[in-house]
């Protein structure tokens, strides 16, 4: 992959995310869910045990397990079906810009133009609530709840641009786009309580399949570090927080949605390099 | 570059797009590739950028142009039938080809210029904004402009006006002669004086694979008009001429019927045929195409 090639293929769809106001949709969403949870959490309460800047913070990180999935399941899930579609893939790889460049450059692209406003909200809350309220800044939990979340965008841009690759027709793609974002959100670890209360599956194995799914891992590192309760935590948390420990879990929030993430994003790479382009 | 195709088919699901086609093109070659629609001709041309896997082999310039895309992209420039809907300014997409191809955008600038485009004014302008003539300028500017050694032209002028048309042809006065060209179209303007080769495709399989004069000669859709006294109705009528208001008889006829009805015309009307007219139409017959075959 040449850096041109590259940076080509970078340029153009950075364009694209300027015109289709991508980068002012995800500002406006954070900005939104931070205001939210500012105007309702800044001052005193201790639902989850601590207050101010923290709580806040830990609000709307908790809101965004459930949104950032979304936000970027649609940023890359139509990227190269509807060039495809259109024909501006084949007249783009007429030119001499490989396959991985291609690639590469529109997942970079997507993937700063939904961590880029995220960075900026958070630290202006943090900001926010130094300057205006007083507040210290919650730097270890700042930093592990961002961690969490970028760890939660490339799960979720990996599998987007997977289904970008390897679903052909759009329309069809925001059928399979809704699937994995209502698997990932909807179905937490309830429906695998369900299911094993249901036909007597062993608790271990519900609890590693409720596990493997990435915004479940990523909501247990982020709960286990404020409130390991039952209540809060759900079942599966609670039982792993309690058998592997606080750290244990943000490790595997952090690493399990990467290497889901990084795993959808090398079989798109597979197929994109190995069938056809059009 | 020179272009070797061996036996190669192209499927997608049920439906056979290419069949066990096999042809060679030598480097400064110009071709037409002709076909109905549906023929495979976009399947060809695509396989040919590398973009469409394929059972059989193709070579260009000895590389596999699937396998080694972009080192072939590199000598190769296209332009599609129909532009694709980019949402990217004009500057961004000269900027993206000026930098992969590493091609100045003064040369780009000047092509387009030969064209009557002013990629100064329209450069702000996103491209699908464009008109259709200017797309299709804007694009031949970019392949024309890209150095390419291979061109492939996919019905390159059916946006242009007359004009355009003729300043596109003045372009070709600037190639490498041992730039191999690739068009298709069904525009005997163009086949005419820019190819000596022609392929004919037809449901996937190669029927015609040789000299262009002789299959145009063949194809080549011609009308005839016929001046005659009013004895000779019947007969014209029989032959599938046609009455028009103002009394002239026309038809139109392939280059083998029009070569017969003339004789006929002369032997059977004798003296009440008053003048016979015969003009080519700018267009092809592909339903004789397809009985041409063989390769000329």
């Amino acid at each position: 992959m040449k850096r041109e090639e590259f940076v080509a293929a970078a340029w153009l769809d950075a364009g694209e995310v300027l015109r289709s106001r991508w980068l002012l949709l995800c500002l406006c969403v954070y900005t939104v869910l931070g205001a939210v949870f500012v105007l309702v959490g800044m001052r005193e309460s201790s639902v989850y045990g601590f207050t101010g800047t923290g709580r806040v913070l830990f609000s709307l990180c908790h809101a965004l397990v459930i949104v950032l999935p979304l936000l970027a399941l649609l940023a890359t899930g139509q990227i190269v079906n509807r060039a495809r579609d259109d024909g501006s893939l084949e007249l783009l790889l007429s030119h001499p810009i490989g396959r991985t460049a291609y690639l590469s450059g529109v997942t970079l692209v997507r993937g700063f133009a939904l961590t880029a406003p995220l960075a900026l909200v958070l630290g202006a809350l943090v900001f926010l609530g130094a300057i205006a309220f007083d507040q210290p800044i919650p730097f270890t939990f700042l930093i592990r709840a961002f961690s969490i979340a970028v760890a939660q965008l490339v799960a979720f841009v990996g599998l987007g641009i997977a289904t970008s690759v390897m679903v052909r027709h759009p329309a069809r793609a925001i059928t399979v786009l809704f699937v994995i974002w209502a698997t990932g959100v909807a179905l937490l670890d309830f429906a695998g309580i369900a299911l094993m209360l249901r036909w007597r599956i062993p608790a271990q194995a519900v609890f590693v399949l409720a596990a493997l799914n990435p915004v479940q891992a990523a909501r247990m590192a982020l709960l286990s570090s404020a409130e390991p309760s039952l209540a809060t935590l759900g079942p599966v948390g609670f039982y792993l927080a309690n058998r592997v420990g606080s750290t244990a879990l943000f490790v595997i929030g952090l690493v399990w949605p990467v290497f889901v993430g990084v795993s959808a994003w090398l079989a798109a790479w597979w197929a994109f390099c190995r069938g056809d382009l059009v | 570059m020179r272009i070797e195709v061996q036996r190669v088919s192209k499927r997608f699901g049920a439906v056979t797009a290419l069949s066990d086609v096999t042809f060679c093109i030598e480097p400064g070659r110009r071709v037409a590739l002709i076909g109905p629609n549906g023929s495979g001709k976009s399947t060809l041309n695509r396989i040919l950028m590398g973009l469409l896997t394929c059972d059989g082999e193709v070579r260009i310039d000895g590389h596999s142009p699937f396998r080694d895309r972009v080192e072939i992209a590199r000598g190769l420039a296209y332009v599609p039938q129909a532009p694709p809907q980019l949402g990217a300014r004009v500057d961004e997409l000269v900027a993206a080809v000026t930098r992969v191809r590493a091609i100045e955008r003064r040369e780009v600038e000047r092509v387009a210029a030969a064209l009557e485009l002013d990629l100064r004014e329209q450069g702000g302008h996103p491209f699908r904004t464009l008109s259709g003539g200017m797309k299709q300028k804007f694009l031949i500017a970019l392949a024309f402009s890209s150095g390419a050694s291979l061109l492939l032209l996919d019905e390159p002028t059916g946006s242009l006006d007359a004009d355009a048309r003729e300043r596109f042809f003045g372009l070709f006065d600037e190639l490498d002669p041992l730039t191999t060209l690739i068009l298709c179209s069904h525009r005997l303007e163009e086949i005419r004086p820019l190819v000596d080769h022609v392929l004919f495709l037809e449901d996937g399989r190669l029927v015609y694979d040789g000299a262009a004069a002789s299959f145009l000669d063949r194809c080549t859709v011609s009308v005839l008009e016929v001046w005659a006294d009013e004895s000779a109705a019947r007969w014209l009528s029989s032959r599938g001429f046609h009455p028009t208001p103002a009394g002239v008889w026309v038809r139109n006829a392939t280059h083998a019927e029009k070569m017969k009805l003339l004789q006929e015309l002369a032997a059977e009307l004798g003296s009440s045929l008053r003048n016979v007219n015969a003009r080519d139409l700018e267009r092809l017959d592909l339903t004789v195409a397809g009985r041409v075959g063989g390769r000329g």
